[in-house]
């Protein structure tokens, strides 16, 4: 989102034609404003401009007083030069085109052309320039440069090193947005390549996104590599599902079978990056163990049976059932089916044990501002959580925020986190200190008569770092941290310290969900006893029936031994699962569902925005999407006109759940929208997006 | 014309390396006497005296001075180019080995001239002698608060440190020299128009001022015996005043440096250097591998002065003179230096990464003999396609050289691509083509 802040226009002449632009702007986006384009390799908006390609460069002058224009004796690059008064480009002259045809020609001289085989043929810059401006020949005939064809940077990017053409962006990525500086360019002049220090492991969380902004096929994705031509493939707008941040990707996919993920912009979220979780972590979706139908238990095995014939026995194990039966759900399912799942249990269960909180301890955490606030510039505590594992995105806008706007962090953990390497102040305490350190802080910064020593004593940060914590905490700004917390004895307590330093210095407290939906399932109401409470009732034979929604619990609970008490002791198990689990052994009935991006619903990350994903690709075998599942169950067990789409099923969420309100498929604008906001207040309009106050 | 020694006086005088030595020929008399001055005085100063860059450019010395904030709101930088790496080019090596306060003296009146607080001299670090003897004067300068703390009593203090470099051409470009003594990979940073000058943001993005060894090494005459002095230095040609020390190596009786008034000849500088050696004088390239070579009829009565070069055919760059005698084959000499600038690029951009390993591969397939009928119009289209294309001076400076050799001896390259062997076929030839270009039978 391009800052409007009061900068002057300036007048500019681009191919005879005057236009005003923001002083400073790059001509290469000045362009833009005309229908433009100069043509590019190195230049990435996102980045800071290089000029190393020599691939965008246009014939500039300036106006005389007299009127006249003085060229400037060599053409210059477009994207570093910064629009000032007077200046005047040529964009389509034939010195140009011959500089074009000039750099094209040196770009692929050494340049394998193996197009025929490359990932990116058919989606290339480097294709895609030479087609429109290259040379149709080549006055090359010395020997091309051979080099490592599959150099494996780290498991999931493979580096073909001929293809590269040393512009930069890869290395420039891991110095400018990841931070983690993991990658430089060795050796000198023709020789030179991007490398890894050392040739150790390309191990930045986000790597992924180098193969995406590669202008070449030089960087490939170890899972994507020659499975696919570009052009063979169906790519649907998305969301990943692997954490809460919801990033927007676009998920491709070739004869109903996913293929790859790629980034895809939205500025209020992920910009246009994704995590490594998020772009490898989709395998999934093709795994050979997912459910593929309906099945009912006998004897030690199972029998297929139709969706009727599951649905009968699990009814009926549940009618009625109150406190006796119960459901636990997983952190990746839509708003819609949680809304479903809750009324069938409320409506024709009369139970209101559903709980989707796999957490230690309560709680719901809290959400005041939006991911995009975070690089706002202010001070930010983090605290208890390794952002970059647990809030990705988030981590890289603080860091964004950090170097960019000049925001002091202050990172508490336990252990280092890549946030120090851009932290004003980092705070290492001893594990298990969390509410003593969060306690000390808000004693410190609201003058309580805490001392920072005392702080020491019980934390094991020293007191010169706590006093500089509280130089940069007493501005205000964000206390941030993930509901992680809640996995921690003293969950409530801490996240209630935290609430109370932002108390103290008139700042915010943010505390967020990690799950994909786990932010939903609160606001629908959904986080229950918590499933510690659930599987211990089900241990003791308190409950006889339990429904696993989407949910392992052995992947989800850290007490195994409970666990399997609770799933031998409960008489009926439904595991409703889009893919194969632990829990699948002990099942009484087996659901086989649909994965986020089989169905349609939507998703409420974790700044509480709602996000829509769609049928990409059919779920295996006669699997059916969650929210379906339950309202077919509905129409069996009670006498309501059903809800047969997502989309009615938002509607009913909106008129019952208070945060909803307004929130209809049509209001949700290509962003997604914020809950609380002017939802009520756009009827047809794409939803505004980050309206919180 | 004689030579006209100015900076390297006392170049023989081992005493002069100390601070006592140098003190006693008058030393330090110039940065008293500007301390004394309001410092746009001394910008005047050397505004009057016309000096311009010895690097390379030959850009005016106080345009750069004069462009430093007058109202200090940062700390300012005074760099010191002493990378010295253009093939052909020694001077600066001799300067700071054997008049180094010369050199740190300047550095100081610059620093005074526009408020400095540190300054940093960029040596490369094959220098050993050099660095050894900088260090030295910079110690003693510190020790008689000549440097440091309250300079002169003045109340102004100024800091002076060596870097050295790390073996890369590169890193003399002045931008590329910034970005490795911050710590950086050396490779260059945008400039003006695409980013402000380094009077306004260069080391740290501070205010900073760049200026060769010897540019610095002049300001002491300038300041000590005025501008007005130093202007009448060279006043016979258009606009280059004072002395160059040219650095004249090749075929000669007595290689080595020597020190000019602008106005001489290059008969009158290659005359100084013993006379050509071994043949007739054939070719000359008068400034650094990087200028453009001039062919030896007419090229004696050539002006050195940076526009009376410049319509001879070539530049004063940075003055490192090679002489080349009638047995030299020019195609075997362009082919070293295509690769030196092949191996020297530092390959941030398009044109000269890949420009400059092309134009060698092609220099080596015709020395190896294999040249084809239209390299030579293949290798003026590359040169085209790299000069003024590229990021930096560096990949001008290495299309230049094979440009102007096309140009200027076409029948050489003509004869080598069409026989596959060299037009000077005398003994003496031979002996000179390289070890592996003998064995091939080139
Ligand atoms: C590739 C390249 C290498 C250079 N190397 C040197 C060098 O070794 N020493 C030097 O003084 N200037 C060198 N220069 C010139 C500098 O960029 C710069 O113009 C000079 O240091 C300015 O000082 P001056 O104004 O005193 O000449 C080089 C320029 C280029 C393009
Ligand atoms: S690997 Fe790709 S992104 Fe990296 S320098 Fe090479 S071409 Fe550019
Ligand atoms: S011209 Fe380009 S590749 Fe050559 S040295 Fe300069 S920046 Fe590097
Ligand atoms: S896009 Fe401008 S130099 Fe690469």
């Amino acid at each position: 989102m391009a800052a409007v802040a009061n900068v002057p226009l300036v007048k500019v002449s681009i191919n005879d034609v005057e236009i005003e632009v923001p002083k400073g702007e790059l001509i290469v986006e000045s362009v833009k404003r005309l229908g433009l384009e100069i043509p590019i390799f190195c230049y990435h908006p996102r980045m800071k401009p290089v000029g190393m390609c020599r691939m965008c460069l246009v014939e500039v002058g300036f106006k005389q007083q007299d009127g006249s224009v003085r060229k400037m004796p060599k053409p210059q690059a477009g994207c570093t030069l910064p629009a000032s008064e007077g200046m005047v480009v040529y964009t389509d002259t034939e010195p140009i085109h011959a500089d074009r045809r000039g750099v094209l020609e040196f770009l692929l001289i050494n340049h394998p052309l193996d197009c025929p085989i490359c990932d990116r043929g058919g989606e290339c810059p480097l294709q895609n320039n030479t087609m429109a401006y290259g040379p149709s020949t080549s006055r090359f005939i010395e020997l091309k440069r051979h080099l490592p064809k599959a150099f494996p940077l780290s498991t999931y990017v493979t580096l073909d090193l001929e293809r590269c053409i040393q512009c930069g962006r890869c290395v420039r990525f891991t110095e400018e947005i990841s931070g983690d500086h993991d990658l430089a360019f060795r050796f000198r002049g023709a020789d030179m390549q991007p490398s890894t220090f050392q040739l150790t492991d390309f191990e930045s969380k986000f790597s992924g996104n180098v193969i995406e902004i590669c202008p070449v096929g030089a960087l490939t994705s170890a899972k994507y590599r020659f499975r696919a031509r570009p052009w063979d493939l169906e790519t649907t707008p998305s969301v990943c599902t692997v954490c809460s941040n919801g990033c927007n990707v676009w998920f491709d996919h070739r004869a109903g079978k996913f293929v790859r993920i790629n980034g895809r912009a939205n500025e209020a979220v992920n910009e246009e990056w994704t995590c490594d979780k998020g772009k490898f972590g989709h395998e999934h979706y093709n795994a050979a163990d997912r459910p593929t139908q309906p099945l009912v238990r006998q004897g030690d095995g199972f029998a297929p049976t139709s969706w009727s014939g599951a649905y009968d026995p699990v009814l009926a194990a549940f009618a009625e059932g109150g406190d006796r039966v119960a459901a636990l759900v997983g952190p990746r399912v839509s708003n819609e089916a949680l809304f479903l799942l809750r009324r069938l249990f409320e409506r024709a269960f009369k139970s209101a044990r559903v709980s989707s909180n796999w957490r230690r301890t309560p709680g719901s955490g809290s959400v005041q501002g939006t991911i995009a606030d975070v690089e706002s510039g202010g001070p930010v505590l983090v605290f208890g959580t390794s952002l970059a594992d647990d809030l990705p995105i988030v981590h890289l806008r603080l860091r964004k925020g950090a170097t960019n706007a000049g925001a002091r962090v202050v990172n508490a953990f336990s252990r280092p986190t890549e946030v120090d390497r851009f932290a004003a102040v980092s705070l290492h305490y001893r594990p298990g200190s969390e509410l003593a350190l969060a306690r000390g802080l808000h004693g410190l910064l609201a003058g309580t008569g805490a001392t920072a020593e005392a702080v020491e004593a019980e934390t094991g940060v020293p007191a010169d770092r706590l006093r500089e914590a509280v130089e940069v905490l007493k501005e205000g700004g964000t206390a941030l941290s993930s509901q992680g917390l809640y996995d921690l004895s003293d969950g409530p307590q801490i996240v209630e310290a935290l609430a109370g330093i932002a108390r103290a210095t008139g700042g915010r407290s943010e505390c967020w969900a990690t799950g994909a939906n786990e932010q939903g399932a609160i606001e629908l109401g959904l986080a229950g006893e918590g499933a510690t409470a659930t599987l211990q009732a089900c241990a003791e034979g308190r409950v006889k029936a339990l429904w696993l929604v989407a949910a392992d619990p052995f992947a989800l609970h850290p007490d195994r031994a409970l666990v399997e008490r609770a799933l031998e002791t409960v008489e009926f198990l439904v595991v409703q699962s889009p893919v194969g689990s632990e829990a699948l052994a002990y099942a009484s009935v087996v659901l086989p569902t649909a994965l986020p991006a089989e169905q349609d619903g939507t998703y409420t990350n974790c700044e509480r925005r709602v996000q829509r994903v769609q049928p990409a690709v059919p779920p295996p075998g006669d699997g059916k999407p969650d929210w379906r599942v339950f309202s077919e169950c509905l129409l069996r067990a009670l006498p309501e006109t059903p809800l047969f789409n997502p989309r009615e099923v938002m509607e009913a969420i909106a008129a019952e759940v208070p945060a909803f309100a307004g929130c209809r498929y049509e209001a949700l604008g290509p962003e997604g929208t914020v809950l609380g906001g002017n939802l009520l207040d756009t009827p047809d309009e794409p939803a505004m997006v980050g309206g919180q106050a | 014309m004689a030579e006209y020694k100015l900076l390297l006086e006392h170049a023989d005088d081992p005493a002069y390396r100390t601070l006592a030595g140098y003190q006693a020929k008058g030393g330090y008399q110039a940065l008293r006497k500007a301390v004394g001055m309001d410092r746009q005085a001394v910008i005047d100063e050397v505004k009057k005296s016309g000096l311009r860059g010895r690097g390379g450019a030959g850009f005016p010395t106080w345009i750069k001075w004069n462009g430093i904030e007058k109202e200090k709101t940062a700390p300012h930088y005074i760099l010191c180019n002493a990378d010295e790496g253009e093939p052909g080019t020694f001077k600066d090596k001799q300067i700071m080995e054997t008049v180094p306060f010369l050199m740190v003296e300047g550095m100081t009146i610059a620093g005074w001239a526009t408020q400095g607080d540190h300054g940093y001299v960029y040596i490369r670090a094959e220098f050993c002698d050099a660095a050894k003897a900088v260090r030295q004067a910079i110690d003693e300068a510190y020790a008689a608060g000549l440097l440091g703390k309250d300079i002169l009593g003045t109340g102004w203090d100024f800091d002076l440190d060596i870097h050295l470099g790390a073996g890369s051409y590169e890193c003399g470009e002045e931008s590329a020299l910034m970005s490795s003594l911050m710590g950086e990979r050396g490779m260059p940073r945008l400039k003006f128009p695409h980013a402000p000058l380094p009077t306004v943001a260069g080391l740290w993005d501070r205010p900073t001022v760049i200026n060769n060894v010897e540019t610095y090494a002049c300001a002491p005459f300038i300041v000590e015996r005025g501008g007005d002095w130093y202007a009448t230095l060279g006043a016979s040609t258009k606009n280059s005043r004072g002395t160059k020390i040219f650095s004249v190596s090749g075929h000669l009786n007595r290689p080595g440096n020597y020190e000019i008034e602008f106005g001489t000849t290059l008969g009158e500088l290659i005359d100084l250097a013993g006379g050509v050696k071994g043949g007739a004088l054939k070719a000359c390239v008068p400034g650094g591998s990087s200028v453009q070579i001039l062919r030896g009829d007419g090229l004696r009565d050539a002006v050195i002065g940076y526009e009376e070069m410049w319509e001879a055919g070539s530049m004063v760059g940075s003055g490192g003179c090679m002489v080349l005698n009638e047995h030299t084959c020019i195609v075997s000499f362009i082919w070293r230096t295509a690769q030196f600038y092949a191996m020297e690029s530092c390959g941030k951009c398009t044109p000269c990464r890949e420009g400059t390993k092309w134009m060698l591969q092609i220099m080596e397939r015709i020395v190896r003999g294999n040249g084809q009928p239209g390299d030579m119009d293949l290798l003026m289209e590359i040169t085209k396609q790299i000069d003024g294309r590229s990021f930096c001076g560096l990949g001008d400076a290495a299309a230049w050289p094979v440009a102007a050799a096309l140009k200027v001896f076409p029948e050489e390259f003509e004869y080598f691509i069409k026989h596959g062997r060299s037009m000077i076929d005398t003994p003496q030839a031979r002996a000179l083509a390289p070890r592996w270009a003998q064995t091939v039978g080139v």
